[in-house]
């Protein structure tokens, strides 16, 4: 045991010593942040200009539907021309118009709500054709979703499974912090390796009286160590802001999945920097890896919604467990899974360290 | 002028020895280059198509009329038709977004004019989704009242496209994604190309060398720029055979990405000549990736996120790069610059990472 803190002080040394290191590991979760940010922003409202030219009560009305829907739309009232100039600038993505005689044709049953669109993608164009239909629902059946009859004889009885809906930025909270996690454990571990190698100290490591196991162990210790002294405070941070608010009584299993997520983490740094012995193969490998399991375990989609032969890759992914352990303790209300997403966790961090133990041996063997 | 180009010469080839040394870095490279174009993908495909239970209780011509809107609601929802129990188990297991049920009678009660209710769970965990299914379905309400001509629907909506054709989001987000590729992999092997005479403590020896230094550099940018290319032409083909989105402009796709490889070549450099070690600027690499590729109107126009956005897109290459490649696939304007302004101002970009990257690389070796 003495051994096993001995490697772990030695490692959080060298950290000490290299807070470069730290500084690049925190880069990619930053820039995660930052997207996340970015996409709060482009997933919600979409710029767009109203331009009303009818001028009656039915004209009025269909606009103030269209200027209340301040969920869906960025909305700027200009005149036609301008609409245009703005639509060619691309400081809109579309232009609705009341046109003339609008009040006329509702009164014959054939008005037309006309929108030109910038369609260049399908992804924020079809935000604006719901938006649009929803508009138009509205001045038909204004009373849509509230039980009463509608001309469109379709009524919408809407049950939610939450009491509360989970903003997009607090919900993509939690694969910032797994990704702060991977790249922190992931990278932290694999760069002891590679610094071993290349500044000839792997030698002197093994000429130490201490098991494989134990060096494993002692490494393992210093990047855990490493990690939560990164993770803790963050953590408690977001747990502040009220970014992480878990239902009563799920503490404990949160903290049990992140600790497991960042021994796997440093697990797999471990085995990466045993492996690849360069610092510039490290930091290469280090990043795919990183990258994958982010990706593929779901940390920034849902498994669940995605297709068939990519759920079914997933499950070989260790962080997909580690995902949806943390999915279901910040928000759902029971802990349905959990255990099983932590053995799994465990299973996947273990194998990870008996792959650095045997990369160790053969390095040793070689040498 | 022969012996520059010597001099050219012989720094290409060493850097093509030490490549040659790491073969291994070589392939994680194209790897990554690789790597980056599935992950747009993963990202491509959440956006969209929600997964949605349909139960259908009644299965007259109203309710199949009614499903086929569902189905063409601008891609909102994966219908998965199944019963009543499977519906409720997989949207509380968190596997469907939502589920929607078409009670018994639908049919009947619709045609004889009266309202029917229609019963939706949704699983209201993330707002994006829950939005999108709050506005789908009262567009698929729409065109069903629209399309079946019931009286009293008097407004419909009257959509013109500026382009004839949509283009799905994955074969967007994948052309812009070479952007990324070339800023990744060149950045990172012009980076390597310097780091490695710091780490390997040869820069004292370009000192001495009795040759314009400059030409040294441009040897060993040209043979890293040379391999960043194989890997991006590499993820090129993945986009053109894999994805098989086609090009309209072959030759502006492939200018624009050799200009981009320059471009980060020369920025690697500098940046490798500034940190002077390979992990850090390895990694500093891919994480600055993301915001750069963001703001740069890789996943939408940047002006729709805004004017501050839209002006910060400007301080990266990639902003125009995007533009051009969107351009050349799709025939897209992703920007309000005009083709040449955004093919000039890449060409400017490449001038000053060229310049940047002799002044910093020639700074620092003195400096040493």
């Amino acid at each position: 045991m003495r051994g096993v803190w001995t490697v772990a002080r030695l490692d959080l040394a060298v950290w000490r010593r290299s807070p470069w290191a730290l500084a690049v590991a925190v880069v990619p979760p930053l820039a995660m942040l930052f997207l996340v940010k970015i996409l709060t922003l482009s997933v919600t409202q979409q710029p767009v200009a109203l331009v009303v030219q009818g001028h009656g009560p039915a004209s009025q009305r269909m606009a103030s539907f269209i200027k209340e829907d301040d969920e869906s739309y960025l909305l700027t009232v200009t005149s036609l021309a301008d609409s245009k100039r703005l639509l060619k600038q691309q400081k809109v993505a579309a232009t609705i118009v009341i046109p003339r005689g609008f009040d006329r044709a509702v009164a014959r049953g054939h008005a037309r709500l006309e929108y030109t669109l910038n369609n260049v993608s399908i992804d924020f164009s079809d935000d604006i054709r719901r938006s649009v239909d929803r508009s138009v629902a509205q001045f038909d059946a204004p009373h849509l979703g509230e039980g009463k009859a509608n001309p469109y004889r379709v009524e919408i009885n809407q049950t939610e499974l939450r009491n509360t809906n989970v903003p997009f930025d607090v919900y993509q909270t939690m694969p910032v912090l797994l990704l702060l996690i991977l790249n922190v454990g992931v990278l932290g571990s694999a760069l002891l390796g590679s610094r071993d190698h290349e500044r000839r100290t792997a030698g002197f490591l093994r000429l130490t009286p201490l098991g494989g196991w134990s060096f494993v162990a002692g490494r393992l210790l210093g990047s855990v160590l490493l990690t939560g002294a990164v993770l803790v405070p963050t953590v408690g941070w977001l747990a502040w802001r009220g970014s992480i608010h878990p239902p009563p009584g799920h503490w404990p299993a949160l903290v049990a999945l992140l600790a497991a997520t960042a021994v796997l983490a440093c697990g797999i740094g471990v085995l990466l920097g045993a492996v690849f012995k360069h610092a510039a193969t490290v930091a290469l490998a280090t990043v795919i890896v990183s990258s994958y399991a982010f990706f593929l375990g779901g940390g920034f989609t849902t498994i669940a919604f995605l297709p068939d032969w990519l759920q079914l890759l997933s499950r070989a992914v260790p962080t997909r467990y580690a995902i949806d352990g943390l999915r279901q303790t910040l928000f759902y209300p029971d802990l349905r899974g959990v255990a099983a997403s932590l053995a799994f966790v465990g299973a996947f961090a273990f194998a990870g360290l008996a792959g650095a133990v045997t990369a160790l041996r053969v390095q040793a063997r070689a040498a | 002028v022969r012996e520059r180009l010597r001099v050219l010469w012989a720094g290409a080839r060493v850097e093509l020895e030490l490549l040659n040394r790491r073969r291994l870095v070589v392939a994680l490279t194209v790897l990554e280059a690789i790597t980056f174009l599935v992950l747009v993908s993963l990202f491509g495909l959440t956006g969209s198509m929600a997964p949605t239970a349909l139960v259908d209780l009644d299965h007259g011509p109203r309710a199949q009329a009614f499903v086929r809107e569902l189905e063409a609601a601008h891609h909102s929802f994966s219908l998965r038709p199944m019963g009543p129990a499977a519906a409720k188990r997989q949207i509380a297991s968190g596997r469907l977004v939502a589920s929607i049920t078409i009670p018994k009678g639908f049919s009947d009660d619709v045609s004889a004019g009266r309202t029917v209710s229609l019963p939706i769970v949704v699983d209201n965990l993330d707002t994006d989704l829950t939005d999108d299914i709050r506005e789908a379905v009262p567009s698929a309400i729409t065109a069903f009242g629209r399309h079946s001509k019931f009286p009293g629907v008097r407004v419909v909506a009257a959509e013109r496209d500026l382009i004839p054709r949509d283009t799905g989001y994955v074969p967007y987000l994948i052309v812009s994604a070479l952007a990324l590729d070339a800023l990744v992999v060149a950045g990172v092997l012009g980076a390597l190309a310097i780091t490695s005479e710091f780490e390997g403590r040869t820069m004292l020896q370009w000192r001495l060398a009795p040759v314009p230094q400059g030409w040294l550099l441009a040897g060993k940018l040209l043979a890293a720029a040379a391999l960043s290319l194989v890997a991006v032409a590499a993820a090129t083909l993945v986009v053109l055979l894999g994805y098989g989105v086609s090009a309209r402009n072959m030759l502006g796709v492939a200018a624009t990405l050799t200009v981009c490889v320059a471009i980060f070549t020369c920025f690697g450099a500098a940046a490798g000549a500034l940190i002077r070690r390979t992990l850090p600027v390895a990694v500093l690499f891919f994480g600055l990736t993301l915001p750069v590729y963001i703001v740069s109107g890789a996943l939408e126009p940047s002006r729709f996120d805004g004017e501050k956005l839209w002006k910060l897109g400007h301080a990266s290459p990639v902003y125009s790069a995007v533009a051009l490649l969107e351009g050349g696939f799709h025939g897209l304007r992703v920007t309000p610059e005009s083709t040449a302004a955004n093919a000039v101002t890449l060409g400017l970009w490449a001038l000053v990472a060229a310049m940047l990257a002799g002044t910093l690389v020639r700074r620092r070796t003195v400096a040493r």
